[in-house]
């Protein structure tokens, strides 16, 4: 069977393929996937299956557009985009939260600047001093052995290196809290 | 005539080759029925090479005009410790080409690991041709998943050299699952457990009818079936020297000896259960008397020896697991790849580390050969029975300040992918933008693989210092790294593939080509 009789490109798939490449850059990871935002695991691998078997390259090795070729290659790096962020959790918990914002229209592929924000967000969760890091996972610690006293002298230390964390002060006052 | 387009597995110690007949793939022998074939080069004194077993029989009586493990070598650079090894060891003389690249010497010429491998891929094609009745130009060449960007473009040239269209370059456990799974509409995860002659790689997989997904790969390109040969050798000279007071592994000569009997032990005691050793004449004592080699190998000691290689290969397979969110037991299958596999102490100890029986019925030597073929038809007819979702081995790094690096693209990515990152020229007048392209999962620029360096200039003098220029960098189907940079302002733009300061140039590219078209290869009559 020579390759004119292939079924991979017809005129309506053309169509669509490049109108997708051209609107690619506004569209966020669901609608890449043509998924829900409450999408499970199992469907979010389903989509990507099904994207998968449409757009995948090796499907067009062959065809003489290199425009075309170019276009799909394009949207099928999108995809893959859009699984490797939505497949885990954090980065998905994070996207969803970045295009939810106002800053949608920039935040519609995850990139660097998300990535950063993420280590940078766990950083102070954790702290910015060596000192503060020490007393809040000493605090950790003893919260989790259930010496709420303890826990609150350590979160109430390291909140004198960090004032300003509010995590710090979030886990002083549960502990507070849960003090007898 | 038929358009055709084949399947090589080009490996360290042995080649194989593929083609799809009556639907299924089938491994094409040589004349003389052999199914797979050293990866051995001989330069023969009339000015032809002889490829192959026959030629592997070159190694001691022509050993430094015999080319053997050249997969070792490709693609790395003359600094490298792999390198630093294969000199003390190869009876052939591996001397620095320019840019730090290593080139082979053999009489008075020199000759690229491209072309070398290409040598290989040129008998490949050769067997196919006699088999089918006209030639063949395109091909689907494997390579371990594990290989970085210099090691899959240097493979890549090594088809071109051989006058090869390479479809792409496939990954050797991807092939396998390819092979195992086609056509039998599974819905499995399985593992793909490949130990080569010179690497390691362990690739988990997801196959859901037609797709197959790898969920991560890991490896290790310095464990293989040479290793398991190098412990025996030990053995062997140790106890050589003991008796008799003289290092069999200072004379290449009676090296290469001893590679060959610890080889032939290995499989004896992987199939027998003992290795009864005799070489004889192995040297010469002070005095003139030849002496003989003679040793018995059972199977308690050589398990003893190898243990530790093959709990190396389970630290990987813990590392696979782990990227894919896996446990042993969630496994459907375990596919065994590569001769050393054939081994007891290797299929008990992975029956053992999986809970589950290794698959039987799929042969060790050819399935990826096979699985190459298949996707080489795939290519050719874009049809789209079967869609392989493959990932990037290594981490890829750009390197910042003071020796670090900074993650691009995570290991275990699907592809292709690209990514972009903007860089400005802060300083006034800045002409240049340096940027150091790196593979490897440490922050440090020192411990990862340098793939490439590039300077941009060109770009408008920046007066109110600050231009911005985007750079993207591309992992392609093959596992190939493409950089492109673009003026955010102007939007001017230009492309360059990642070529790296030792790969060969487009000029040197065809240069060889046209030095392989020109090599007779020997049908080992003459040798």
């Amino acid at each position: 069977m020579s390759y004119a009789d292939s079924s991979a490109v017809d005129g309506p798939f053309e169509i669509e393929a490049v109108a997708l490449a051209q609107i690619m850059d506004e569209l966020d990871y669901f609608q890449i996937l043509k998924l829900a935002p409450v999408a499970t695991p199992a469907e979010i691998k389903l989509a990507y299956y099904r994207e998968s078997r449409i757009y995948h390259p090796d499907r067009f090795y062959r065809l003489a557009d290199g425009e075309l070729r170019d276009s799909i290659s394009r949207i099928y790096k999108r995809i893959n985009e859009a699984y490797v962020c939505l497949r885990d959790d954090i980065r998905r918990t994070k996207y969803l939260a970045d295009i939810g914002g106002p800053m949608r229209q920039s935040k519609l592929r995850f990139v660097e600047a998300s990535e950063q924000e993420m280590k940078k967000e766990k950083e102070l969760e954790v702290g910015v001093t060596p000192q503060g890091r020490k007393f809040y996972l000493a605090g950790l610690q003893d919260f989790a052995g259930q010496r709420f006293a303890a826990a609150e002298r350590n979160f109430k230390m390291a909140l004198t290196y960090e004032p300003g964390n509010a995590n710090y002060k979030t886990k002083r006052d549960e502990a507070t809290k849960l003090i007898k | 005539m038929d358009e055709i387009a084949i399947g090589i597995d080009l490996g360290t110690s042995y080649s194989c080759v593929s083609i799809i007949e009556n639907g299924a793939p089938l491994v094409i022998p040589n004349a003389l029925g052999e199914r797979t074939h050293a990866s051995v080069v001989s330069f023969l004194e009339d000015g032809k090479v002889l490829v192959g077993n026959g030629a592997k029989r070159n190694i001691i009586t022509n050993a430094e005009s015999t080319v053997y493990s050249a997969k070792r070598l490709i693609g790395r650079y003359y600094f490298s410790d792999e390198v630093r090894k294969a000199q003390a060891v190869m009876p052939y003389k591996i001397v620095e080409g320019e840019n730090n690249s290593v080139r082979i010497q053999i009489r008075e010429s020199l000759y690229s690991l491209p072309e070398i491998s290409a040598l290989v891929l040129k008998e490949m094609k050769a067997i196919v041709e006699k088999h089918v009745g006209h030639s063949v130009s395109k091909a689907v060449v494997t390579v371990p998943a594990y290989f970085n960007d210099n090691q899959r473009q240097a493979t890549k040239d090594a088809g071109r050299i051989a006058g090869l269209e390479v479809l792409r370059i496939l990954n050797e456990p991807t092939a396998a699952a390819l092979s195992y799974g086609f056509g039998k509409d599974l819905s499995q995860r399985i593992a793909v457990y490949d130990l080569g002659g010179g690497t390691f790689d362990m690739s988990i997989l997801e196959i859901g009818n037609d797709v197959f997904e790898v969920l991560s790969t890991a490896g290790d390109t310095y464990l293989g079936g040479d290793d398991f040969d190098d412990r025996i050798m030990t053995w062997l000279g140790d106890r050589f020297l003991s008796e008799t007071g003289i290092d069999l592994r200072l004379n290449k000569y009676c090296l290469q000896m001893l590679k060959e009997a610890a080889e032939k032990a290995k499989i004896d005691v992987g199939r027998d259960g003992v290795a009864n050793i005799h070489v004889e004449a192995i040297c010469q004592d002070p005095s003139g008397n030849r002496l003989d080699l003679i040793a018995t190998l059972q199977e308690s000691e050589f398990n003893r020896m190898m243990m530790d290689l093959v709990q190396r290969t389970f630290k990987v397979c813990d590392e696979a697991l782990q990227s894919a969110r896996m446990a042993a037991s969630d496994l459907d299958a375990v596919i065994l790849v590569g001769g050393p596999t054939r081994l007891p102490i290797v299929r008990t100890s992975v029956k053992h580390y999986f809970q589950k029986d290794p698959m039987t019925g799929i042969d060790p030597d050819e399935v990826v050969a096979m699985g190459a073929a298949l996707q080489a038809r795939s290519l050719l007819e874009s049809k789209g029975e079967h869609f392989l979702l493959d990932v990037t081995p290594l981490t890829l790094r750009v390197g910042t300040v003071g020796g670090y690096t900074d993650s691009m693209i995570e290991k275990n990515t699907p592809i292709p992918i690209e990514r972009s990152k903007t860089y400005t020229t802060n300083r006034d007048a800045q002409e240049k933008v340096k940027i150091q392209v790196y593979q490897g999962e440490s922050n440090k620029s020192a411990e990862c693989e340098l793939l490439g360096e590039f300077e941009f200039s060109g770009f408008r003098v920046a007066e109110r210092g600050d231009v911005r220029i985007e750079v993207t960098f591309e992992i392609d189907p093959n596992g190939i790294v493409n950089v492109t940079a673009a003026d955010l302002e102007t939007g001017q733009q230009t492309t360059c593939a990642i070529r790296l300061n030792s790969g060969l140039s487009e000029k040197m590219i065809q240069a060889a080509q046209a030095k392989n078209a020109a090599t007779v290869l020997s049908d080992g009559a003459a040798a």
